[in-house]
């Protein structure tokens, strides 16, 4: 099996969620929704986080390369590479592993500074999305931060595609039912949402599985 | 105690008064300086032979000499097609301070190496020298700010020289900030000062014996070297001795006179640079700048790059430089200064919060060592504490 690529490193956190810095170059690996693992301590425990906002700061000398009328390709490598300039990556928590077994619950302690973090495999994506039932969801529409309804529909796109690979096509629909009763009292983020996932073709008459 | 605004106030009035009155001589003495430069333009041998003279008479004369173009040359930046691998090299230094609780200096130098269209990513160099015990008490005298900055400027010459090693097989362009002509009174006056003028020396002939296009990079100018030039060209052989005393465009700057005669990416003529240090700068080493306007149309902005005489000898060495530069300074956009300079400076450059830090490690170690390190001068810990108040309850 292949060793697992971090994509960066903590840089603050709380029991609700963290910020990560990576290098623009290691950009690669996060998406936006995506889910992500913070290894906590030696053993297997784990922390999950759903990615809801990516950023890249400017600095006085980005700000001024952009006057130019061209960037030479060696000043573009230069900034993305050597210069210290960490893109930001916001991380909302929606549960933990102790002991081998998953809570979609808010982890027992923040993970510390300079923490290791790895994308999720679709393997993870698949033990984690398919343990109890959808609980984490709470912790998504309780988010005064998040894009609620475009970070659901960017996760129920990647998670469904997981799911469907893994044999569970149904898995998408089920947990668009479930926000419809989640939501069933706030018609104004209901509609919200179902009009993301309509977006990201996984309303509820979308084929399961979500868009391929 | 804040400024005495009150007091103050008057003098910004009666300056801003005087301003129009100063400008407009300044004005005149520019006209009058390029009605020099238009007559004396082609006059290159008559000038050489007057500046000796002035030069023989005082030998603190620090003034242009013609080289081989006429005064009124100006030339377009060729395009920089080459694959010449540049350098560039910035230091910064931590001055040692009685005032702090522990005593040491630091001298870092960064550099960046790039070389454009060749796909590779530039690469950071730093080096840090920490100045400790024997280091900030020379047996000659005290390490004064002069010290420091000449050990910088040598660290910063050693580091090009180690990265130019690196690339002999290819052509490279070295640039540091700054004139390339140390700022010491009189390197004979201490031993400590002479070995580090002689090791910046024996540097710039390695660097010279490795074709490398090396140059000193001076933004905003304020020096009058061609100005001086103009203003000894129009004295009788009789006065030159005396012209230290003919001064009637002071005030005037060479970019004064320059920055509306040159095009955005113009160079001017190649001078040679006459000045005291020529005792050490001579032969290959020999001084010379051009102005170079790297500016755009609607707002001019110069530079003067100085090199060795083993550059202005190559055409092909100074159209690269010129190219380089301008080249470099597009990259910039509207405050055009070479990417690969500032790059270098930001790769040097040391923050008072790593003074501090650099300060507690020692600090640390020192007592892991039984030694127990000084403390903060009652002046020092009086000024830190300036502008911190605290509050009843807080």
């Amino acid at each position: 099996m292949n060793e697992p690529i971090e994509m960066g490193r903590l840089l603050r956190s709380s029991t609700a969620g963290c910020v990560v810095g990576c290098r623009v170059t290691q950009l690669g690996a996060p998406e936006f929704g995506g889910l992500l693992r913070i290894p906590l301590g030696g053993q297997d425990d784990q922390v999950y986080g759903l990615i809801y906002d990516i950023h890249i700061d400017d600095d006085g000398i980005v700000r001024q390369l952009v006057t130019a009328d061209t960037v030479d390709a060696a000043v573009i490598l230069d900034n993305r590479i050597n210069r210290n300039v960490p893109v930001e990556i916001s991380v909302l928590f929606v549960g933990y592993r102790q002991a081998g077994k998953i809570f979609h619950l808010l982890p027992p302690r923040p993970p510390l500074s300079l923490d290791a973090i790895f994308p999720c495999s679709a393997e993870d994506v698949v033990q984690f999305t398919g343990s109890g039932r959808f609980g984490y969801f709470r912790h998504v529409l309780r988010s005064q931060e998040a894009p609620v309804g475009e970070l659901l529909a960017a996760h129920l796109r990647q998670a469904g595609q997981a799911q469907s690979a893994a044999g569970k096509p149904q898995w998408a629909k089920d947990a668009t039912q479930e926000l419809i009763v989640l939501l069933r009292d706030d018609y104004p983020t209901l509609m919200s949402v179902l009009s993301a996932l309509s977006d990201a073709g996984l309303g509820e008459n979308a084929p399961a599985g979500g868009v391929q | 105690m804040p400024i005495n605004y009150l007091e103050i106030q008057k003098q910004v009035i009666e300056m801003a008064e005087r301003s129009p009155a100063r400008q407009r001589k300044q004005e005149e003495r520019c006209q009058r300086a390029a009605q020099l430069l238009e007559a004396q333009a082609n006059q290159l041998d008559e000038l050489r032979q007057k500046v000796e003279s002035a030069a023989a008479a005082n030998s603190s004369l620090r003034c242009a000499a013609p080289f081989k173009e006429a005064l009124t040359f100006c030339k377009d930046a060729p395009p920089f097609e080459s694959s010449a691998v540049l350098l560039a090299a910035d230091g910064s230094q931590i001055h040692p301070d009685r005032h702090d609780a522990v005593q040491f200096g630091v001298i870092n130098a960064g550099a960046l190496r790039m070389q454009p269209g060749s796909g590779e990513a530039p690469r950071e160099t730093v080096t840090s020298r920490l100045l400790y015990h024997d280091d900030l008490e020379p047996p000659d005298g005290p390490l004064t700010e002069e010290v420091v900055a000449l050990m910088r400027d040598l660290e910063e010459r050693n580091l090009l020289l180690q990265l130019a090693k690196q690339d002999s097989d290819q052509q490279v362009v070295a640039l540091t900030d700054g004139p390339l002509e140390p700022y010491v009174r009189d390197p004979r006056e201490r031993q400590s000062i002479k070995k580090l003028f002689e090791d910046y020396f024996k540097n710039l002939q390695e660097l010279g014996s490795l074709g490398v296009c090396l140059a000193g990079y001076v933004d905003k100018p304020g020096a009058d070297l061609v100005v001086r030039l103009l203003e000894i060209g129009e004295m009788s052989e009789e006065d030159l001795p005396h012209a230290e005393r003919h001064r009637p465009l002071r005030g005037l700057s060479d970019a004064d006179l320059l920055h509306s005669r040159l095009q955005p990416g113009q160079r001017s003529a190649v001078f040679a640079i006459q000045s005291p240090a020529g005792e050490y700068f001579n032969g290959a080493l020999a001084l010379h700048f051009f102005y170079l306007n790297v500016g755009r149309a609607e707002r001019p902005s110069l530079a003067r790059v100085e090199f060795p005489a083993w550059v202005a000898r190559e055409a092909a060495l100074v159209d690269l430089l010129h190219a380089a530069l301008v080249s470099q300074c597009r990259q910039m956009g509207a405050r055009p200064y070479p990417y690969v300079l500032h790059r270098a400076h930001e790769t040097a450059v040391v923050s008072m919060l790593e003074k501090q830090h650099l300060s507690e490690l020692i600090a640390l170690q020192l007592r892991q060592h039984g030694v127990e390190p000084g403390d903060l001068s009652n002046k020092q810990f009086g000024k830190n504490n300036m502008g911190s108040r605290t509050r009843y309850k807080q």
